[in-house]
């Protein structure tokens, strides 16, 4: 199958070209940017052509996401939330949702997704966000933290109690009694648009209930975060590349004893971890796609797994890449300071290092005999 | 018999079950009553329902999407078997559609 991807990757690096800097710096990324990118598909671009996405394979959505990362980790996030968003509403929704809302996400139309709250992180069962049926209005109360993206998107899908279970709503940005406030100086991605939600009785149609009610909200919210762990571990992985790359270039260029810096055996080691670093992520997160394209159950661990190992090898990485450039790479802005800033927040968004060790270690206790 | 073979052959309540019980057993290591609640015997947590419902999907070419993902489908082998056989004759007649 052709890959519709192709060439996209060119588009992007015209369209981001040396701004990234400028935009980690300013917080805020071009808007008609990711109108641009996300009326070509861009944004969320396994959404099948039956509702006007570009129906690439997760392979391929993984080496376009891996390259946007590489370029700016900002807009890698706003990838990730975009797709995350229209996954949700492909495995929550049903048909007639799925036909009214991803179309706009592959329109132009921008969208967040909405888990954590002041008091519920890793710890679901502390989400206190309420999603009610009143006749056919649905009424949604409750705060979000730390919404990616949500200080661009026009649509908040926002999980929540419903009933004995969870569910999930898309909320219109602009529907009465939600209030979105950008989060004040993220230390990384800090042009992703991280924004505090409030909803306060905000009333909706039930037909933006996602799926109705009954449903588990662990089995929810994990549904809905494989998407968001296979986006931010290709991530990862173009992180790791733009460090290699900006390490390598310096090593060679810069002279120091009277050698390129490569040539002396300490900085070396750096190139050999950030390469085994980048080339690990890869096939971690190559093996992921893999089984979600083959529609294998291997898919569930295999992308907790690439999650947590591009995370790690992009956090030590990006440390390891700082080392090498030195004073050349610690200014705010610089590719190297961006990645050391924006790879440590990867190790604690969609499932921390902690988390995803003990789904790790769960899967072992369950299956390993 | 392989999935493919599964898919496109009869499907009863006793290839669900048998294909199910199969995938349990391969993961596992156990092998479970037809109506053993799979959560209260610590067999299944919500990442291992999620294998569950890409193997079922994947198995008899079915979606598991919207209203069906409740845990209550995945808590024995005789509630999986009954959702497929659901999820198997509501696509039928939208055959056309």
């Amino acid at each position: 199958m052709a890959d519709p991807l192709a060439g996209q990757r060119d588009l992007v690096s015209a369209l981001v070209g040396d701004q990234a800097d400028k935009w980690d710096l300013a917080g805020e990324l071009p808007e008609e940017l990711l109108r641009q990118l996300g009326a070509a598909g861009l944004l969320c671009a396994q959404v099948p052509a039956a509702h006007g996405g570009l129906g690439a394979s997760s392979a391929a959505n993984g080496e376009f996401t891996a390259h946007v990362g590489s370029l700016c980790s900002s807009l890698r996030s706003v990838m990730t939330s975009q797709g995350m968003a229209a996954w949700t509403i492909q495995r929550l929704g049903d048909a007639d949702q799925q036909r009214a809302w991803l179309p706009r996400l592959t329109s132009g139309q921008l969208a967040a997704v909405g888990f954590s709250e002041p008091a519920a992180g890793s710890d679901l069962s502390a989400m206190d966000t309420r999603i009610s049926l009143e006749g056919d209005t649905v009424v949604v109360s409750g705060q979000k933290v730390w919404v990616t993206a949500a200080h661009y998107a026009d649509l908040l899908v926002v999980f929540g109690r419903c009933g004995d279970g969870g569910a999930a709503v898309v909320v219109p940005a602009t529907a009465p009694g939600v209030l979105v406030e950008r989060v004040a100086d993220p230390m990384g991605c800090r042009a992703a648009g991280h924004a505090n939600v409030r909803l306060d009785a905000v009333r909706l149609p039930a037909t933006h209930l996602l799926g109705g009610v009954g449903q588990s909200l662990p089995l929810l919210v994990t549904a809905a975060l494989a998407y968001g762990r296979f986006s931010v571990a290709w991530g990862c992985v173009g992180i790791l590349r733009a460090c290699l790359r900006a390490s390598a270039e310096h090593a060679r260029s810069r002279q120091q004893f009277g050698t390129p810096l490569g040539q002396h055996q300490l900085i070396a080691r750096h190139l050999a971890d950030l390469l085994v670093a980048e080339q690990v992520a890869t096939r971690a997160c190559e093996h992921a796609s893999h089984c979600w394209d083959a529609g294998s159950p291997d898919v569930v661990i295999a992308t907790v797994l690439a999650k947590h190992v591009s995370a790690g090898h992009a956090a030590r990485g990006a440390a390891s890449a700082v080392q090498v450039l030195a004073s050349a790479g610690a200014r705010d802005g610089h590719v190297v300071a961006r990645a050391y800033r924006d790879a440590k927040l990867m190790e604690i968004i969609e499932g921390s290092n902690e988390i995803c060790q003990l789904i790790l270690s769960q899967h072992v206790l369950t299956t390993v005999r | 018999m392989t999935i493919e073979q599964t898919a496109a052959s009869a499907v009863t309540a006793e290839t669900v079950a048998s294909t199910v019980l199969g995938f349990l057993v391969e993961r596992t290591r156990t092998t479970p009553e037809v109506d053993q609640d799979l959560f209260a015997s610590g067999v299944v947590s919500s990442m291992f329902a999620m294998e569950l419902i890409v193997h079922l999907e994947k198995s008899f070419g079915v979606s598991i999407v919207g209203g069906d993902l409740k845990l209550d489908n995945f808590r024995s082998v005789r509630s999986m078997t009954a959702l497929v056989l659901r999820l198997r004759g509501d696509s039928a007649p939208a055959a056309d559609g």
